[in-house]
């Protein structure tokens, strides 16, 4: 056994997260599911793209959208994605508390990012633009509180990683999941990114 | 050592419950499917028995509508693709000389999940009815006024289903990407494994599109969305897009690996090194590529426009290109041969002319003004038949014939074998030819009866009789299975005289596949050594103690709470006679309890790191020893 | 064992720097954040003509998008032929939706 999943000395090699066979495994895999992921958020615009006029009398994108609010909600989750680089970046040094901090940090960012959210559907609800109310308001939800589900989902193992990592320590173990942790939050962004683009900003302009 | 540590081995029926050995998950795949595959055979002879005779009414027109729909899903989802999953766990991770897939537990979760699906799917027989809409459940049918609720279990099912195959395509990329042999590139690959990555990169780009479809249809169906709701906006194309988009590319994830089988059956059996074999690499991936551009030639009558139909009719037509590829490599192949008509080959060598007749009439099919003629005729029946029975089916009866000594161990019996050929081919030819000609008489599709005096009794007569034969042959071949698991002979590590790696180690091969991973030198490695007169692979390692993951019932709990999920909201909303049921239904509880199991186990999961154990090198000795 | 299980050429992971600073991705931050801020300004600007906002709102979401991946997510890096491959893939299919949808869904 020429490597030993935990390193008695606090030596990691560089690049961990590679360092074993599983861990290349896992992150080779997690790309391919992020390539699944790309169809799966383009199916969902495609339905979202197909139905975002059929607002019958309820308000349409021009009226609900309010721009403010999607730029800070934009704000905090670009920020928490670079955070998240940080992670990895003072995983890299082999430095664990920083790593922790790094990742407590995402991990709140995305709170608040979802908080806002939750505001924001709440709010839309009593403006009348419920999931039921039209075939828009249904494909708006469903893209917008897919990605939303996506964020939470990233909340719960973040924190799951947050809280092993105090156990554990930094190993070739637990090395690959802060780094695909990292990757999936990463994505979550990108999605954001298109989807302040090509929802909030493209309702605003030709709703 | 580093971390040897006494793990718990199981025995008995919790070493199938806990099991992440590729091996056993591929006799699991491949039972389950085998199961799945009867049920729907016996589905399909109900639906022909009605069909003997005009106005006969064996069935009612419910049930008959019941039976084509989970003729086709059960067929599709729960036959042939995990028989094909089966043999891809059985024999890729040997063919490519590695000791498992890149994800073992994933690989075990991907069976219970399809497992778990298909058991939701199929109970919906004893729930009110089965979906009832067709394998495609188009909507505004499937939608809740117009269609039982099987159509939810039809929704879910799938969609627990298709996570597990969603996993299987993502661990068997990253299985062929990562975990080749030494020497083994791309292009030693065998072409069973070629097939294998193409069909599971399909999985990856076509089952989130379906796994969106069917959640939409479930929103629409139980939390009152308006994706295909016109009265509030919806658009029904919508889903038929969504639908073909997974759709068509579906279809060559059940052919693709057919493609490869028989690749692996005709080079064996001739004797011959594969013809044109980089030619067939690039016919698969091109098949593969278009088989994602041309999802709207199932739409030719929606009225997409001429633009969009000829240009998704010149796509289609493409595709024989890549095909004859393939068609005309096998034939050369076989030319000049010393061929050996065992079971295999002769499912291989009729694979050919049945599936160029599916072909033929797929292009047929392809000519938009001439498919509005066919459409929605036994003429379409005929064609999907033809590659589908003609092709998959032939393909995974010459897999079955073909590896089973390598899964099982004993060689199933060749006389048998050939009466299973006879019957299956006859029966297929004539329960299917004779369909095209009922098509172009204009009998529609999709219906329990017809009225006498059409000229379609005598031909809807001679399609039933081909089933029974069928029928026959599939029994002919479980009595092959009882006889050779109960007395057959043992099989000898390479009974077929072999060219590829599976071939190299004994069978069935042990837990860990190779005692040392083997150094490949060429394409068809194996019978490269043979031919330098070697009787075993040249190792590329030293003899060292090998690290295997340790078994886990964790899928098993995670597919059981998906299956509890489904269930809860399947049922979130139903008005229950009984109280206690309608609480606990109604408040969420059973959703939540399942979605709890799933999580929970999840986190589990991520929170204890499985170590493993090994197996010394004086455990490998001695087994080396007493084989 | 673990090195040894079937290493080919394609994947042998070249060594990165070892601490590579944090240079790269706070000049990536800075210029999402740039192209953030430029595609509001876009969408609340009025005089603009709707056909040209459209353009730029996308041609500055995908930029954004190939920046983030490029960079955050490593896929500059060597050994990302693979994830590249099928993230493009899975880009292609995502995008026969959109076409779909615009094109085909209506009439």
């Amino acid at each position: 056994m020429s490597q030993a999943n935990v390193h008695s000395n606090g030596q990691l090699p560089p690049q961990p997260e590679r360092a074993t066979l599983e861990g290349r495994n896992k992150i080779t895999g997690f790309w391919l599911f992020l390539g699944g992921e790309t169809v799966l958020f383009g199916t969902l615009f495609g339905a979202y793209f197909t139905l975002r006029n059929q607002t019958l009398n309820g308000p349409t994108p021009q009226e609900l959208f309010e721009l403010p609010l999607i730029a800070l909600a934009t704000l905090i989750l670009l920020t928490s994605s670079l955070f998240s680089v940080f992670a990895v970046q003072a995983m890299h040094r082999n430095d664990l508390g920083k790593t922790r901090m790094w990742l407590g940090l995402t991990v709140l960012l995305g709170l608040s990012f979802l908080a806002l959210e939750i505001y924001e559907f709440v709010h839309y609800v009593s403006l009348g633009h419920k999931f039921h109310s039209s075939a828009f308001g249904s494909s708006f939800y469903a893209l917008v509180g897919f990605h939303g589900a996506h964020v939470a989902f990233g909340i719960g193992w973040l924190t799951l990683i947050f809280l092993q990592l105090k156990r554990k320590g930094l190993t070739t173990v637990t090395a690959p999941k802060v780094y695909l942790a990292s990757l999936y939050w990463h994505y979550v962004d990108v999605i954001w990114v298109f989807i302040f683009s090509l929802v909030y900003l493209l309702g605003k302009v030709a709703g | 050592m580093a971390n040897a540590h006494a793990v718990k081995r199981y025995r008995g029926i919790m070493d199938w419950l806990t099991t992440v050995d590729h091996k056993k998950i591929g006799k699991l795949y491949f039972g389950a499917g085998a199961f799945f595959f009867l049920l729907g055979g016996i589905e399909a002879l109900l639906m022909r028995i009605q069909l003997m005779y005009p106005m006969f009414d064996f069935v009612s027109g419910q049930t008959f509508n019941e039976l084509l729909t989970m003729h086709g899903t059960t067929m599709i989802f729960l036959a042939a693709m995990p028989l094909v999953f089966g043999f891809m766990n059985a024999v890729v991770p040997l063919q490519i000389g590695a000791r498992d897939v890149a994800f073992p537990f994933a690989n075990a979760l991907g069976f219970w999940t399809f497992f778990f699906g298909g058991l939701l799917l199929n109970l919906s027989w004893f729930t009110g009815g089965a979906p009832d809409v067709g394998w495609t459940a188009y909507v505004p049918l499937a939608t809740e006024p117009y269609s039982t609720r099987g159509v939810d279990y039809y929704s879910i099912g799938l969609q627990i289903a298709g996570i597990g195959t969603l996993l299987n395509g993502i661990n068997f990329l990253a299985t062929i990407i990562n975990m080749r042999a030494p020497g083994m590139s791309f292009m030693r690959m065998p072409l069973f494994t070629w097939t294998t990555f193409v069909t599971s990169a399909l999985i990856l780009f076509a089952f989130p599109a379906f796994g969106i479809g069917i959640m939409l249809l479930t929103f629409d169906r139980l939390f009152n969305a308006n994706f295909f709701d016109i009265a509030m906006g919806g658009n029904a194309v919508l889903w038929q897009h969504i639908f073909w988009i997974f759709g068509h590319p579906e279809v060559y994830i059940l052919i693709l690996p057919a493609f490869g089988i028989i690749s692996e059956v005709v080079s064996t059996f001739s004797r011959k090194r594969l013809f044109g074999y980089s030619s067939m690499v690039f016919a698969t991936a091109l098949i593969g590529f278009l088989g994602f551009m041309v999802w709207a030639h199932h739409m030719f009558t929606v009225g997409l426009g001429p633009v969009a139909n000829a240009l998704f009719g010149v796509a289609t037509m493409l595709i024989a290109i890549p095909t004859g590829i393939k068609v005309f490599n096998w034939i050369f192949t076989m030319w000049g041969g010393k061929i050996r008509f065992t079971t295999a080959m002769t499912f291989a060598a009729a694979f050919i002319p049945s599936f160029v007749m599916g072909g033929v009439t797929g292009v047929m099919l392809a000519v938009p003004p001439a498919d509005f003629q066919y459409h929605d005729t036994y003429f379409v029946v005929g064609h999907f038949h033809y590659t589908i029975v003609g092709g998959v089916v032939f393909g995974l009866l010459a897999g079955t014939f073909y590896w089973w000594p390598k899964m099982f161990g004993k060689k199933l019996n060749e006389k048998l074998g050939q009466i299973t050929f006879w019957t299956f081919f006859v029966g297929f030819h004539l329960t299917f030819f004779i369909q095209h000609f009922l098509g172009l008489w204009g009998m529609p599709r999709r219906v329990y009866t017809y009225l006498e005096g059409q000229g379609w009794d005598l031909p809807n007569y001679v399609s039933t009789i081909g089933a029974f034969l069928m029928a026959i042959s599939t029994v002919v071949l479980l009595i092959n299975v009882v006889i050779t698991t109960i007395k057959g002979e043992k099989a000898e590590a390479d009974p077929w005289d072999g060219r590829t790696l599976e071939w190299s180690i004994a069978s069935p091969p042990p837990e860990y596949n190779f005692k040392q991973i083997p150094l490949v030198r060429g394409l068809d490695a194996f019978w490269k050594e043979k031919m330098e007169g070697k009787k075993e692979m040249t190792p590329a390692e030293p003899l060292q103690p090998i690290h295997m993951p340790g078994p886990s019932i964790l899928p098993f709990m995670m597919s059981l709470g998906l299956f509890i999920l489904g269930y809860g909201i399947i049922y979130h909303r139903y008005e229950f006679d009984n109280a206690f049921l309608g609480m606990l239904f109604n408040s969420k509880f059973v959703a939540i309890l399942g979605a709890v199991i799933f999580f929970g186990c999840m986190a589990l999961r991520s929170l204890f790191d499985d170590p493993g154990y090994h197996i010394e090198v004086e455990e490998l000795q001695e087994k080396e020893v007493r084989a | 064992m673990d090195q040894t299980n079937g290493q080919t050429a394609q994947n042998k992971i070249k060594r990165a720097p070892v601490h590579e600073g944090p240079r790269n991705h706070l000049i990536t931050f800075a210029l999402s954040l740039l192209l953030t801020f430029l595609a509001f300004m876009a969408a609340a600007n009025q005089s603009l003509s709707t056909g040209f906002v459209i353009f730029l709102l996308v041609a500055m979401a995908f930029s954004q998008a190939i920046m983030q991946l490029a960079y955050w997510m490593h896929l500059k890096d060597k050994g990302h032929f693979y994830p590249r491959l099928f993230l493009t893939i899975g880009g292609i299919v995502a995008f026969l939706c959109f076409i779909a949808a615009i094109y085909w869904m209506w009439w």
